[in-house]
């Protein structure tokens, strides 16, 4: 049996959604544990106070990379056939970039309001209907933007493929930039570890 | 670095090495693939009888008009007959360079040719391949100008519904640089504009803002990503 089993039919849409809602719930109780239901640790990333976040979704990222590629390498992951998201690179600039005002602003990404909210937080709930009305908006001003949301479309692109070098190569790299970011991330704290009580005063 | 160095270690630095160790490993193994093929007989008669292989030229057509970007559309023609006319979005690739094309798996690809035939065995090479998303363009080039370019004016007995179906199309043709045709008469030969490609240089511009989008578009893709 060879993955992604959706992709091969060998999941059905049930079976699937099952698989999601196990993985997405697996995914909260990570976020959970790692301290991603309060917003105070969520915004000392951008304060480099706290790494967590960056540590957390790096460590994520090191972890996902390095088992599809060796899952890929000994055959059991079809990694042609898995999903990457098309690139449109300025509507997705635009976009990180109001993502990330309104991550400072509100204290948490749509996924950790999530699951802020289900430990009761009164400020994710008010996140969450704040998504909400954002859909909307997006979705009645969609005519209007819809040029833009479309423009600089590159395809589905990877890394080996801009760069013109072996996935492997690649691999190695991103562990590389990783593990220089984690020892950065520790030099940053504790540089900005006092910065907070100066600003208070 | 002795053993009794890398106990001292934290949790954290030893999964640092670790991961340092796989991605020297991944390095050392450059990019692995997958190149066996097999084929599933039966799998492969069951798409064609079930006719599930196929884009007709009308939903093809809504696809572009809408500026939907999720599909290549392979034109597997000469380069001279892609010079002279192609259908918008269309790449120009040779049956003999699919092999070595950049083609993804996990892309809806659609096959058009003159009339069908070639399509079809690229599409039965690229199923052979594992390319679970391949499509023909029924019909070809041939139905495309037919149907889409250069559209059938409706017989005066047409029903309501099928003017308005033929007014929708109307609009299309001109979308496409055509325009509507007179309808071959009983015994008469076909049209012989019907079946000319318009000049290549006015070949229409694809402009997704503003195109207006023929309601009834075709069913989407199965959803993915998050």
């Amino acid at each position: 049996m060879n993955a992604p089993f959706f992709k091969f039919g060998l999941f059905g849409d049930e079976v699937s959604l099952i698989v999601a809602c196990a993985i997405g719930i697996g995914f909260g109780f990570f976020l959970e544990q790692a301290g991603f239901g309060s917003a105070r640790k969520l915004t000392d990333q951008f304060y480099f106070k706290d790494m967590a976040v960056f540590r957390v979704m790096f460590t994520a990222i090191v972890t996902a990379m390095l088992g599809l590629f060796y899952l890929g390498a000994v055959g059991w992951v079809d990694l042609s056939l898995v999903y990457v998201t098309p690139t449109y690179l300025w509507p997705q600039i635009v976009g990180g970039l109001l993502l990330g005002v309104g991550f400072i602003v509100g204290g948490y990404c749509p996924g950790t309001s999530v699951v802020a909210m289900s430990t009761g937080k009164v400020d994710a709930v008010v996140n969450i209907v704040g998504i909400f009305v954002g859909v909307l908006v997006i979705g009645e001003a969609w005519p209007a933007i819809e040029g833009f949301a479309n423009s600089s479309a590159l395809g589905r692109l990877t890394l080996p493929e801009v760069f013109h070098l072996p996935m492997g190569l690649v691999v190695f790299l991103v562990v590389l930039m990783a593990v220089g970011g984690f020892w950065g991330a520790g030099v940053l704290e504790r540089r900005f570890a006092d910065r907070p009580a100066k600003e208070d005063q | 670095m002795s053993f009794l160095q890398l106990a001292r270690l934290s949790g954290n630095q030893k999964l640092a090495l670790v991961a340092i160790a796989l991605g020297l490993g991944a390095l050392a193994l450059g990019s692995p693939r997958s190149g066996r093929v097999t084929i599933d007989e039966r799998e492969l008669a069951a798409i064609v009888e079930g006719e599930v292989d196929h884009v007709t030229p009308d939903e093809l057509a809504d696809w572009i008009v809408a500026g939907k970007q999720d599909f290549r559309l392979i034109d597997l023609r000469s380069v001279a007959e892609y010079a002279e006319y192609h259908i918008p979005q269309a790449e120009n690739l040779a049956i003999t360079a699919l092999a070595d094309s950049d083609l993804a798996r996990n892309e809806k690809i659609v096959l058009y040719s003159a009339e069908g035939i070639h399509s079809a065995q690229a599409w039965f090479l690229l199923r052979a391949k594992k390319f679970p998303a391949a499509y023909i363009l029924l019909g070809g080039l041939k139905q495309w100008t037919e149907q889409v370019v250069f559209p059938e004016t409706p017989a005066e007995s047409a029903t309501p519904a099928e003017r308005i179906d033929f007014a929708r199309s109307a609009e299309r043709a001109r979308f496409f640089g055509g325009a509507p045709r007179a309808a071959a008469g009983p015994g008469s030969a076909p049209v012989a504009a019907g079946l000319v490609a318009p000049v290549a240089p006015t070949l229409p511009k694809v402009a997704p803002p503003t195109a207006p989008t023929p309601a009834g578009a075709a069913a989407k893709k199965k959803k993915e990503g998050c």
